[in-house]
């Protein structure tokens, strides 16, 4: 499954901004949350094929929504790949719990918009 | 002295108190049994025997009694002198004051030379009687005289058992008894292992480590010490320890970290805007700038990945100090971590006119390291190679096995270092002699490169010449060769790292094989 729409919940307005800039220059159906909240209520109303998701959110962690969404019974969002883009130094206890409902964990100061496309594109291709 | 153990030392300690109990109990049992015949005959052969005589009978059997006891006691005060004496010497904890030379009795009684030869023997084998404070000998009480300094001072017998502890040292007692240290080394050999190579090779030797905590960072009565160590074969107290408390010198340097890593979590958001734009404006802009412009956009790159860079150093030499580094060993090739790097290490070394030339064998055997922790320390020590020489310098990266591990070395042919200053090279925030005037940087980097190497179960070497270059050496251990020790360990294997919070780094040794 190609990777045609994304998700980024991210409050920093320059990362933001640097991030739809790209993916929608590649090509990229990209919408863009800013709190965590929106973000939850956005991963839930449309089934995207790929969330990036910050940590450090207002109003909702991005723990928390990955928690909500993958954390239970059921997946709430089975047909979504989830990559965490932090440049938070999380607990080791706390950056396990991510990754094992994530399909990516990335230090966003390691990661520019050429290394993010290649990601996407690999990740959709191994789908 | 040959060091007693605690049972017997408890026996030396028991021989007096009881000697005079069952002597003095035998002794006024005797007197009775003779007072209470005494009185027994005398009531048979004079039953109407008058008052008075019998208040007679009563004084004088008191008055032997006490005579008795009087007698016994002193003809047991030289047994008395000489096991305390003897009790004292062997350095067992004791109530009795140990007998003065000076005391007149001793000259009245010619038992002087006999304590004296006790003395001297325990001189002669080179332990100093615990003398009591009033004979103002040299060596009066000096036990309980160094419990006043704050420096602490700990002695090890042969086995590395600690025989003596005063009380600034910093020293723990479990639950049977025993005593260890209360210190936290970090990638330097510890105390035991430095004794323990001392025993094959030195008679004498001596070594000083800085800057080593008690407790972990944040943890309430930290204490940082700088600890001194010497080591003579063959004496009873084979180690002897002393620990300057310099907390006061060293804790807020400590402090300063802390708030180190709170900056690096803020640092690494426009370090993320500014590698990104970049990274964009690059690749859009490719086609109108001009080669001036091309190469300020490289040095802009540059920069910014070796910032991002740092602040990584930074961040981890933070965790490790706080035991928090985590690290991850897995089947790895060197040629995939190299390639993860590759990029950003050629465009480095072409900004600064560096010729870097890399040399992995394709057949080169796999490792067992930390992919992200191993890019780490190679881009540290390409950076260093790079800024440690000279324009149109090169710079080559080389892999190869030897035995059980895979060397990659990183040479430059730049300013190079005396050897005096090799031995340092390791330590947190040093910088080399020339570098602090020449190159910008923040000495941590082949401090955390050293702790992230050896994390790995791997080892980090240097050759250097003055003025001709030096080489940087990683050995790696082929995966293979700790594949079943690091299965043995679990899947898992970070849950070891973290269970082991205190000195994982030696337990990680634990498959170095």
């Amino acid at each position: 499954m190609a990777i045609k729409t994304i998700l980024i919940i991210e409050d920093d307005r320059f990362i933001g901004e640097m991030y739809v800039r790209s993916l929608k220059n590649a090509g990229y159906d990209v919408d863009w949350m800013v709190d965590g909240n929106d973000g939850l209520i956005a991963a839930r109303n449309r089934p995207y094929d790929l969330m990036l998701l910050d940590v450090m959110l207002p109003e909702r962690r991005g723990s928390e929504i990955l928690q909500i969404l993958r954390g239970g019974v059921d997946d709430l969002i089975p047909g979504t790949k989830v990559v965490v883009l932090t440049n938070f130094d999380q607990t080791e206890e706390a950056r396990n719990n991510m990754e094992k409902h994530a399909d990516g964990y990335l230090i966003k100061a390691e990661i520019t918009p050429k290394k993010l496309l290649a990601i996407i594109e690999k990740l959709g291709a191994s789908a | 002295m040959a060091v007693k153990s605690a049972a017997e030392g408890e026996l030396l300690n028991r021989f007096w108190p009881r000697y005079r109990r069952v002597t003095m109990t035998r002794a006024v049992l005797a007197q009775l049994t003779v007072c209470v015949a005494i009185v027994a005959i005398v009531l048979t052969l004079y039953p109407d025997l008058p008052l008075d005589a019998w208040a007679l009978v009563v004084v004088m059997s008191a008055a032997s009694l006490a005579l008795t006891v009087i007698i016994t006691l002193l003809a047991m005060r030289p047994l008395k002198d000489l096991s305390s004496a003897l009790v004292h010497i062997a350095g067992e904890p004791t109530g009795l004051t140990p007998p003065n030379l000076n005391d007149g009795f001793y000259m009245r009684s010619r038992l002087r030379p006999l304590l004296k030869q006790i003395y001297d023997l325990a001189m002669s084998q080179g332990s100093s009687p615990r003398s009591d404070e009033k004979s103002g000998a040299p060596y009066a009480n000096i036990a309980a005289q160094l419990n006043h300094t704050a420096t602490g001072i700990v002695m090890l017998d042969s086995n590395g058992q600690i025989i003596y502890a005063n009380q600034s040292a910093p020293v723990l007692i479990d639950g049977n008894g025993k005593k260890s240290l209360e210190l936290i080394f970090d990638v330097d050999q510890n105390i035991t292992e430095w004794v323990a190579e001392r025993g094959e090779h030195d008679v004498h030797a001596e070594k000083v480590w800085r800057r080593i905590a008690n407790k972990l960072t944040g943890e309430p009565d930290r204490r940082l010490f700088d600890v001194y160590v010497s080591y003579d074969k063959g004496s009873e107290a084979e180690t002897i320890i002393t620990l300057f408390d310099n907390t006061n010198q060293y804790q807020p340097e400590d402090d300063d970290l802390d708030f180190i890593a709170f900056a690096a979590h803020e640092l690494r958001g426009p370090i993320t805007v500014i590698r990104g734009y970049l990274d964009s404006l690059n690749d859009e802009l490719a086609a109108i700038t001009t080669g001036d412009q091309k190469e300020l956009f490289q040095r802009l790159i540059v920069s910014a990945n070796r910032l991002s860079g740092y602040v990584n150093n930074i961040l981890n030499a933070s965790r490790f100090d706080r035991r928090h580094l985590k690290i991850h060993i897995g089947e790895q090739n060197v040629a995939n971590i190299y390639a993860t790097i590759a990029d950003d290490m050629q465009l480095r070394a072409s900004a600064q006119q560096r010729l870097l030339s890399v040399n992995i064998p394709a057949n080169l055997p796999n490792i067992a390291a930390d992919l992200n922790s191993m890019t780490e320390v190679f881009g540290n020590l390409i950076d260093n190679a790079i800024k440690y020489s000279n324009d149109g310098g090169s710079i080559e990266v080389i892999a190869a096995v030897n035995g059980n591990f895979v060397d990659v070395s990183v040479t430059d042919h730049g300013i190079g270092m005396p050897s005096n200053v090799i031995g340092n090279l390791f330590h947190k925030f040093y910088r080399s002699h020339r570098s602090r005037e020449t190159v910008a940087g923040t000495g941590i980097g082949l401090y955390i490169s050293k702790a992230i190497v050896e994390s790995n179960g791997g080892k980090i070497s240097v050759k250097s010449v003055e003025g001709r270059g030096s080489t940087f050496i990683v050995s790696l251990p082929i995966y293979a060769t700790v594949a079943d020790k690091l299965k043995a360990l679990g899947n898992n294997n970070q849950d070891f790292i973290e269970r082991s919070s205190d000195g994982w780094i030696k337990n990680h040794g634990a498959f170095r094989g």
